[in-house]
């Protein structure tokens, strides 16, 4: 899942005051947590008591789009609510924020949300972490299925730094030490021998810019 | 403060002059409230751990347990009123857990007109009020419980059963028919919208009694034998396709916007979960608040709350029941937690102090009232006018 924060409500309403019909887009992708229709309309009245106490008085749409990175998904489910809008705001990711200004680019197109990573969230203690960071060259396979790559402040390939302890990372106490992780993770399996191999530090090429389907 | 709660402490009492010393009432008492006191042989009521369930009310065979809100003069004189307010000889008791809308209970007993009586439990509805409600020229009594699975109170619905055959027994032979009271069960349950439905889990993931389920691939099934009605679910559905019976969306939507707007400065608006406080039958409460209830505090909603501080509502309240109170599965906590987060997004633009959370029991009538004073004191002293309007 793509992890986002909302921006602060200041933030937004500074982008969107030079508008008064203003659209809201949100996606029932892979954004976590989920900020489909009801954040966008929980948004718009945020935003519109807001605006108020500032003397602003905005007009707001609210909507939302299956994925708004698919270019064609989005086309067709919000192409038809763009009337009247002056200007967009995005729940989506990074990516479905640039989608939407590269469809509707007569409009200005704004986040309403920082993006952070690809991760996963630990519902119970209400924490989301990066769990891949799309290096284009997986290691799974041999790393017990958890990524050194993410993981690891400082992206260790070949293990451990020799800074971890009680299997927290000497940078961030509360941080797992991935390397720590790895090596249990490898015994219970008994594979320990996984961890005798060396690796070339990360090929930041490999991670590419474009993929043919 | 209405006239009936005002002064009164506790909504449960022993009266020793009629106690009879049986010890039903402390042996039947599911949360140890009631107490024998071993040289004088009283029973002696701990009201902190009273959760006014009424299982000793209905079992006390000498009355000497009183509770305020099945007051047996109370509920006449608002019989009395009601039956020229609402101009009808057709009553209809019911739980307050299990009642649908006026339209929903006009289709459930196929009536147009009725007079609606509303309490926590039907099952702890003294008899000689449904009599005195047939002497004071009420033709028909409906009573509506909860399934026996969903009633809140110790063994409620099933004694409200029980009381109902006996009754009618007896008035079958004094000439009133075979079914002069009749009885119903209902439970107000989840729906799910598998159209808007966007698989992402939340309602598995914070259902307390697993009711929905997720099949991949696909949208969420909802098991309704295992559904307690809390709501949830419906407050975590990011995708709107939730929805709880009688408590809809919509329905607590347009209860905000019907609102009246004239109430004396600060007005508040009072989310209540249903069995936090129950409302008194001989008035309503501070001029400056009005109550919206809900299935349960966890279904309070951040769309609701931001509407009514665009309606122009100088406050809002969330009363809940405090954790060990709570009804439901940890919901009261969940509750807190929710409203905690609106604050934190509230207080971007200058309005946090706008909302509250408290907790409250039927336990102390006059609870609600109380913190209802405190934070209409906190709203003045904070300054309210700001983007009214």
């Amino acid at each position: 899942m793509i992890i986002t924060t909302p921006k602060s409500l200041d933030d937004v309403l500074g982008y969107i005051s030079p508008y008064k019909n203003i659209l809201i887009a949100g996606c029932d992708g892979c954004t976590q947590p989920p900020r489909g229709l009801k954040e966008a309309k929980i948004l718009s009245q945020l935003l519109e008591l807001g605006g108020k106490l500032k003397g602003k008085d905005f007009k707001f749409k609210t909507t939302t789009a299956t994925k708004q990175c698919d270019y064609f998904l989005t086309n067709s489910i919000l192409k038809p609510q763009m009337d009247g809008a002056e200007a967009i705001l995005s729940l989506a990711c990074g990516i479905g924020v640039q989608t939407m200004a590269e469809l509707f680019s007569e409009l200005p197109v704004f986040p309403a949300q920082d993006t952070h990573f690809m991760g996963a969230e630990q519902r119970e203690a209400g924490i989301l972490e990066e769990r891949c960071a799309g290096c284009g060259n997986c290691l799974l396979a041999e790393t017990g299925g958890i990524c050194p790559v993410a993981r690891c402040s400082k992206g260790l390939l070949s293990g451990a730094c020799g800074g971890s302890k009680q299997g927290k990372c000497e940078l961030s106490p509360d941080r797992d030490c991935a390397w720590c992780l790895i090596y249990e993770r490898l015994k219970k399996q008994n594979k320990l021998h996984l961890l005798k191999q060396s690796r070339l530090p990360r090929n930041h090429q490999l991670t590419g810019w474009r993929v043919t389907t | 403060m209405s006239e009936q709660i005002a002064g009164i402490k506790a909504a449960v009492e022993i009266k020793e002059d009629n106690c009879s010393r049986c010890s039903v009432c402390y042996s039947l008492c599911p949360f140890d409230a009631i107490k024998k006191e071993p040289e004088t042989k009283k029973f002696l009521l701990d009201i902190e751990k009273c959760q006014v369930c009424g299982i000793c009310y209905s079992t006390c065979p000498a009355k000497a347990i009183d509770i305020l809100y099945y007051d047996v003069d109370s509920l006449a004189r608002y019989l009395e009123k009601s039956k020229k307010e609402y101009k009808s000889d057709t009553l209809v008791i019911m739980c307050r857990g299990s009642a649908p809308d006026f339209t929903g209970i006009q289709g459930l007993f196929g009536i147009s007109k009725f007079i609606p009586l509303s309490v926590p439990c039907v099952g702890r509805i003294p008899e000689e009020t449904l009599l005195r409600a047939l002497t004071m020229g009420i033709e028909k009594i409906h009573v509506l419980a909860c399934d026996e699975d969903y009633c809140r109170f110790d063994e409620g619905s099933a004694i409200a059963g029980r009381k109902i055959i006996a009754l009618n027994v007896l008035l079958n032979q004094l000439g009133y028919g075979k079914e002069a009271i009749t009885l119903k069960r209902n439970s107000l349950k989840v729906k799910a919208d598998s159209d808007l439905c966007i698989a992402c889990g939340n309602c598995v993931y914070y259902c307390p009694y697993s009711a929905p389920r997720l099949e991949s691939p696909g949208t969420v099934k909802i098991d309704l034998d295992a559904c307690r009605g809390c709501g949830l679910c419906v407050a975590m559905c990011p995708a709107l396709a939730l929805d709880l019976e009688n408590w809809e969306r919509d329905r607590i939507s347009s209860l905000v916007a019907e609102l009246p707007v004239e109430k004396k400065s600060p007005s508040i608006l009072v989310f209540r979960c249903q069995w936090a406080s129950f409302p008194s039958l001989n008035g309503g409460v501070a001029r400056n608040a009005c109550i919206v209830d809900l299935p349960c505090a966890s279904r309070v909603d951040m769309y609701h709350v931001l509407q009514a501080f665009q309606k122009g509502m100088d406050g809002v309240l969330i009363a809940a029941c405090a954790e060990d109170d709570c009804k439901q599965e940890k919901a009261s906590a969940k509750a807190k937690h929710s409203v905690a987060k609106l604050k934190e997004r509230l207080s971007q633009i200058g309005l946090d102090k706008r909302l509250h959370f408290c907790t409250v029991a039927p336990r102390h009538p006059e609870g609600l009232e109380k913190e209802l004073e405190q934070f209409s004191k906190a709203l003045q002293t904070a300054g309210t006018k700001e983007g009214k309007g």
